[in-house]
């Protein structure tokens, strides 16, 4: 081996391989499988990278999803929803690889922190199966224990911080958060019974697929049986009204459209506490306030350590689900990685080509295209839709501004503003470009949106007459079969190729098959 | 039966929105404004000076511009009438009283909407300088304070507009005035309907779904003469001695504008005796009440409210209502059994049809034929098999009960 | 050595065989092909022969529930 291959042998282990082709890249498209896209073995990032992730994020992540199960509610209660319902076995046992696809080709501060925001969802995650599994009468011989009594369940787009007043007597638990959000994108098998469960029934396959699968896991009978009672909400869309009519048949509780604090006291024999919701709104507004920060950094410079998969589910998930604890501990943590890139200023993804604003609602299956696409064009994610409907603090001096805010809150919920919003939030997208100064969009097409399809020639128009850089990714939510991961890829080569005339940082990961991973 | 004095002049009227009737109105003055869905109460759209158009969009079979504007995967029916709009067919409306209640039309009726945003701009779709469009928010549920809500919308965007742009009365009495030549109408409608109760009606679901049409496309004091003389020459009418159906249906579902499509079913030998879809009479034609001392604004907000059968509304006992008063129209009307038709990508009905399909037969014992279905029913050979195998499945039903 | 020593030595060579092990099992994702090709199948085999109650039978009572206004 010659002198000078030696040398670059021992900086690749030391370092990691460079990103690009020119460079004698990493060709990260080698280190899967064909089909199942399950690692030969996984990226070598350099030393310091490979045991930040080995320890950091592999098994920190294992050791602490053990420690959560346990101290929230107990192996016993696990093992038993386990066995019971799909959605947790068939889904959450792979989380790791859900971190990988998300994480692929991150280095150094992005790498770590994407990774604390992904920390803070499984954890949420398993702190609220495991109270469904412990308050589940299905798990406990139908009885009805105390914790039955003291949570409430609710649709997954009513903001959870409508329950703050009852914060520490009753958790509230979404019912579809968890059963079907949040598998789509660890493992999108899952899903795909719930739809056709709920196709089998007589439903037609147009209605948006995110409530077919809503009601599916309801006809398939796998929802634990875990509150007295449920709220719904007219939010986001027709088919997300129209699933509280199935839901409502199945589940067979009362059920409620939204209503006044009178609902939960009445139900439940809590008085509604004005401290409580002032307090926990203003821990929320910490929330926000930093998210704020954030997104200067993000706007203004190229040192923002969060990649776009993680920025989007994060934010959603913490935006829509309220206040919670391990929201602010990785704030903290995030916020120490942040001023480190700022102050040092280390440019978190170096390869960035394209500044890239995402736009409309992402596909669930493959939320993590935006990793594949800044490790293979250098399109850089830097915020989407999702992440600036919350756009907002909530007032607390007085009674009524309180209430008027969490309305508005409330109004903005996922989707609402902009997916089935009035044209002035729909095209708010301009702004947003300049502000996070970003030079293209990615135009998400969920096909079976009816708000955004009815505006898909208005945008076609506006792109042309600004002329703006954009792609479009068409997808059906969480149904990987209507339009797949490769079909995706295909399209944004094809415009990187064909319009941007630009070539692969990584040609390994133009094409491959990746048709069975979860 | 004998022919209708004035069905083939109704049936003219709905070959177009812009049709001779509403040609008149505009030629003496009157303002022409468009709704899509029953809960813009056309009542307030017939005040004097101008006269309410539920649009349509007769005959419109390939909405290319519209599936630019809104891709091929929303409605039928939202793209046909943008397509329309687009054609120019709707430039004779003044105003467009939007609602916003189901998403496809939303959007249709946004795209009509001079918007004045940076962001986007606006087509210049009606060529019509006095137009505007409004939107009202329509609450999800009925009680008190969403009447107050829906009183507050209708007065802020529908009444406001139409007396800020072209002067229109909008008090009291004007509204009453209104709601006074509406119930007439409605009692017209339904003494018709009544004839379709009779166990060998003296009318067809057609024709009856043609009255009931050229109700809500024409100015209302233009089409009452015709109203009122076939009211009149239903009373002499006389059924065929020998039955040519072979059953009676319930038509339920979602919107539906296309007496082919009634006709289409009445071909295959099920009577179509009540129409309980959006576009029929069964919540359009209901007499509004107006109370002494109650506010006629808000007495018509609830009014609205509290007559739709929309599968939009949430409350958990309204959901659940809604079936019990479907069967309940099967046993008032004497009918066999129950279409229920959702047009495709009607997100509503899809859901609530797959209910319907279910507890309808389950839990009342009644037949049940669930089809889907587009705007405009191209398709037919394949919805006549299926009418024609659910009009056998009813007869054998009831050779079985021995009737 | 004194006992302790040997103890310290014997505790660092478990942790190191355990980290490299575990290190092993990481980089070669042997967690990932595990749950690819035997946990998931076999739940998914569990997961669909469970028996299930048909839904469609549940009942649809028309008046279970009151009218929850909450006006006041």
């Amino acid at each position: 081996m010659a002198k000078k291959d030696i040398k670059k042998a021992l900086k690749d282990f030391w370092y990691g391989k460079p990103h690009s082709a020119e460079e004698g890249g990493r060709r990260l498209g080698d280190l899967h499988e064909e089909k199942t896209h399950l690692y030969k073995h996984r990226e070598w990032r350099g030393v310091k990278d490979t045991m930040y992730y080995f320890y950091m994020i592999w098994l920190y992540n294992y050791i602490f999803m053990v420690k959560d199960v346990m101290v929230m509610g107990g192996l016993v209660n696990f093992a038993k929803g386990v066995w019971r319902y799909r959605w947790v076995g068939q889904t959450y046992l792979p989380v790791l690889h859900w971190f990988d696809r998300g994480l692929e080709g991150m280095r150094g501060p992005a790498l770590a922190g994407s990774a604390w925001h992904y920390r803070a969802m499984v954890s949420t995650t398993i702190r609220q199966f495991q109270r469904m599994f412990a308050a589940d009468t299905r798990l406990h011989g139908g009885k009805q224990n105390d914790l039955y009594k003291h949570t409430i369940a609710h649709n997954e787009t009513v903001w959870g911080g409508v329950f703050y007043p009852w914060d520490g007597e009753i958790t509230n638990v979404p019912l579809e958060m968890i059963p079907y959000f949040v598998t789509c994108h660890v493992n999108s098998h899952t899903v795909l019974n719930y739809i056709d469960a709920v196709q089998s029934i007589g439903l037609p396959g147009d209605p948006c697929p995110m409530c077919q699968a809503e009601s599916g896991i309801f006809v398939l009978d796998d929802v634990p049986d875990y509150a007295k009672a449920v709220v719904t909400c007219n939010e986001a869309c027709d088919a997300s009204v129209s699933t509280s009519t199935l839901q409502d048949w199945f589940f067979d509780k009362p059920l409620f459209s939204l209503p006044m604090p009178m609902l939960v006291e009445d139900q439940y024999g809590i008085p509604f506490s004005w401290e409580k919701l002032v307090k926990k709104l203003e821990l929320q507004n910490q929330l926000q306030r930093f998210e704020w920060e954030k997104w200067e950094v993000a706007g203004k410079s190229d040192y923002y350590p969060i990649n776009g998969v993680a920025q989007a589910l994060y934010r959603i998930y913490q935006t829509q689900y309220g206040d919670w604890e391990i929201w602010h501990v990785t704030d903290k943590k995030v916020r120490k990685i942040l001023e480190k890139c700022v102050s040092k200023k280390i440019n978190t993804f170096p390869q960035t080509r394209h500044r890239v604003i995402a736009w409309s609602c992402a596909p669930l299956y493959y939320s993590n295209w935006c990793t594949w696409a800044y490790n293979c064009w250098g399109l850089n994610v830097i915020i989407n839709m999702d992440s600036l409907m919350f756009d907002m603090e909530i007032r607390t001096d007085s009674y009524e501004h309180t209430l008027e805010d969490m309305a508005q809150y409330h109004m903005w919920a996922p989707m609402r503003r902009m997916a089935v919003g009035g044209m002035k939030h729909m095209f708010e997208l301009w702004e947003y470009m300049e502000r996070f100064n970003c030079d293209m969009v990615a135009m998400y097409d969920q096909l079976q949106c009816k708000g955004v399809q009815g505006l898909h020639g208005l945008f076609e128009d506006e792109f042309r007459n600004r002329n703006v850089k954009a792609f479009w990714i068409p997808h059906a939510l969480p149904d990987s079969r209507t339009v797949s991961r490769a079909e995706i890829r295909r399209l944004i080569n094809d415009y990187m190729t064909t319009v941007m005339h630009e070539e692969p940082l990584d040609p390994s990961l133009l094409d491959f098959d990746d048709s069975m991973t979860w | 039966m004998k022919d209708l004095k004035h069905l083939i002049f109704f049936e003219n009227l709905l070959q177009e929105a812009n049709n001779d009737l509403v040609k008149q109105a505009k030629a003496e003055g009157k303002r022409a404004v468009g709704y899509t869905c029953y809960f813009m109460p056309e009542v307030l759209l017939d005040l004097p000076g101008c006269f309410s158009v539920r649009l349509r969009a007769p005959r419109c079979t390939s909405p290319d511009i519209a599936t630019y504007y809104m891709s091929a995967r929303v409605c039928h029916y939202a793209r046909s009438l943008l397509e329309r709009a687009l054609e120019g067919g709707f430039n004779f409306l003044d105003a467009q009283m939007a609602t916003e209640t189901c998403t496809a039309t939303c959007r249709f009726q946004e795209h009509l909407q001079q918007k004045h945003l940076d962001s986007v701009q606006d087509m210049r779709i009606i060529d019509n300088d006095d137009f505007f469009c409004e939107f009202s928010d329509v609450p999800f549920k009925n009680n008190q304070i969403a009447y107050e809500h829906f009183t507050d919308q209708l007065r802020a965007h529908v009444l406001q507009p139409l007396h800020d742009h072209f002067g229109i009365d909008i008090s009291d009495d004007a509204i009453r005035a209104a709601v006074e030549q509406q119930n007439e109408v409605s009692r017209l409608i339904n003494e018709i309907g009544e004839y379709r109760k009779l166990d060998n009606p003296t009318i067809t679901g057609y024709e009856f779904h043609v009255i009931q049409l050229v109700s809500l496309a024409c100015p209302k004091y233009l089409i009452l003469p015709y109203l009122r003389e076939t009211a009149e020459e239903m009373k002499t009418r006389k059924p065929d001695r020998k039955k040519d159906f072979r059953c009676k249906v319930v038509l339920a579902g979602s919107e539906n504008d296309d007496p082919d499509f009634t006709k289409l079913v009445e071909s295959c030998g099920a009577r179509v005796v009540c129409d309980r879809y959006c576009y029929g009479a069964v919540e359009s034609r209901q007499i509004i009440d107006l109370p002494e001392g109650v506010d006629p604004l808000f007495a018509i907000a609830k009014h609205y409210l509290t007559t739709s059968n929309c599968p939009r509304f949430m409350p958990q006992d309204e959901m659940r209502a809604r079936k019990k008063r479907l069967a309940e129209l099967v046993k008032e009307y004497k009918a066999d059994g129950i279409i229920i038709a959702s047009n495709k990508f009607c997100e509503y009905w899809s859901y609530e049809r797959v209910i319907d399909t279910v507890i309808m037969n389950r839990d009342f014992g009644i037949p049940v034929c669930s089809i889907e279905k587009e705007y405009i029913n191209t398709a037919s050979g394949q919805l006549r098999t299926r009418f024609q195998a659910f009009v056998e499945s009813v007869e054998i039903k009831q050779i079985q009960e021995g009737k | 050595m004194c006992k302790f020593g040997k103890f310290l030595l014997k505790l660092l060579g478990v942790a190191l065989v355990l980290n490299v092990g575990l290190f092993l099992v990481f980089f070669f994702d042997l967690d990932g092909k595990l749950l690819f090709n035997v946990v998931e199948p076999f739940l998914k085999n569990h997961y669909d022969n469970m028996e299930r109650k048909d839904t469609l039978k549940a009942p649809y009572d028309i008046d279970k529930f009151p009218k929850y206004d909450y006006n006041s």
